[in-house]
């Protein structure tokens, strides 16, 4: 049954494809790409945008249109895991490879964004600090069903504006705004706001300098 | 040896996909998956050589350019490492490389964000939607019996000297000497030893 799954995927890649896109070019495509029926539907896609992998597999996003993302982006094997009232959007000519975007409410990402290799970027803490919360957290989390509440989990939104390029296995958390045109180095992790045009790297993430 | 000079397959491989037939295998050198070569582009007579004993292991990446070359030498292990290569990485022997390390030898994507704005355009014309790189390429060297830690990054020119060992999450931005203990972001030299 997987095999032929598979094949079927195979098969309606191209055509798909071109529903996605009117570019020509080289005839070979990206593998894996998603097809339109498994994009959720409160999910706006633009023209041209390509996705591949398994981008909503992660979703819980329950609102009408809170997720959009624009046109002619590239989202390679990358993760969208919007909470049920988060609110997500992707401007035009962004380019993701196995990114994580988690957004429990709210993230703004501008035009001509990049996100390198495993970048990870959130707007919450995932559970709360307190212990006693975080107990009800991991029994509202586990797999037994018995109807308790996720407690209150705090979340500030996250804004990446135009131009902004992260490199590799850069990690954004909850709050934090990167300045138009702003060069994350790889591997650093941005806790505190960025400067338009600023060259950031380290663990805090520091402004080297200005570009 | 030379060269597979045609496609193959791995048997019982769950990834859809071939070895390139530019990639040359010594004895015993492993490749569990095909998936490894999604991004591979090489163009070069011998883009990828894994030498006797090689591992490469699941979550593995080889994003090669066209005109990329890696080297992996004899009995050194990629445990789910992603090599973004546009010009050249040698990793010598018994080297160990944990998962989601990422070694690239070029940034890739401009500085200058107008740039950078034409790379972006550039590739979404195109189906493969690869990158055109204008940044510099610096080749990088992993000295043999080197370790190195989960998550670690290492930058463009790097040369890491023999059985250097780098902690988890370490970034290393420049050159580490022979027989030293580094970690950090960025990577500083620990201690050394011998």
């Amino acid at each position: 049954v997987k095999l032929e799954a598979k094949a079927a995927l195979t098969a309606g890649t191209q055509a798909d494809f071109d529903t996605l896109s009117d570019m020509t070019g080289p005839e070979q495509s990206l593998p894996e790409l998603v097809l339109p029926a498994d994009i959720p539907g409160n999910v706006i896609v633009g023209t041209g945008t390509v996705l591949t992998g398994r981008p909503f597999r992660r979703f819980r996003s329950v609102e009408p249109d809170s997720v959009s993302i624009g046109a002619h982006c590239t989202l390679d094997h990358s993760t969208l895991a919007v909470g049920e009232r988060g609110r997500l959007s992707i401007g035009d000519h962004c380019y993701f490879t196995s990114a994580v975007v988690l957004c429990e409410e709210e993230v703004r990402i501008g035009n001509y964004v990049v996100f390198g290799w495993n970048t990870t970027l959130s707007d919450s803490d995932f559970h709360p600090l307190d212990p006693a919360q975080r107990v009800q957290d991991a029994i509202a989390l586990s797999p037994i069903p018995g109807g308790v509440a996720r407690p209150p989990i705090s979340a500030k939104p996250v804004v990446i504006e135009d131009d902004v390029w992260l490199g590799a296995a850069v990690v954004v958390l909850k709050g934090v705004t990167i300045g138009a045109g702003s060069w994350i180095e790889p591997g650093s992790v941005v806790t505190s706001n960025v400067p338009p045009r600023s060259r950031v790297a380290g663990n805090p993430g520091r402004v080297l300098g200005t570009l | 040896v030379k060269p597979l000079g045609i496609e193959q397959r791995i048997p019982g491989d769950w990834h859809d996909g071939v070895i390139p037939a530019n990639v040359l295998l010594e004895d015993g050198a492993f490749i569990e998956s095909s998936q490894m070569f999604q991004h591979y582009r090489s163009r070069l007579p011998k883009g990828l050589h894994l030498a006797q004993g090689a591992g490469c292991y699941e979550g593995t990446m080889f994003d090669l350019g066209p005109e990329a070359e890696v080297r992996v030498g004899r009995y050194s292990m990629l445990n789910g490492a992603w090599l973004g290569v546009d010009g050249s990485i040698v990793i010598g022997d018994y080297v160990l490389i944990s998962w989601n390390v990422i070694i690239q030898d070029s940034l890739r994507f401009a500085m200058d964000p107008a740039a950078r704005r034409m790379q972006l355009e550039e590739s979404s014309r195109s189906r493969q939607r690869d990158v055109v790189p204008i940044a510099p390429v610096q080749p990088v060297t992993i000295g043999d019996k080197v370790w190195i830690g989960f998550d670690v990054c290492i930058l463009p020119g790097v040369t890491i000297g023999e059985a250097a060992v780098v902690g988890a999450k370490s970034v290393v931005t420049a050159d580490l000497p022979p027989y030293c203990i580094a970690a950090g972001n960025p990577a500083r030299v620990i201690r050394s030893y011998k």
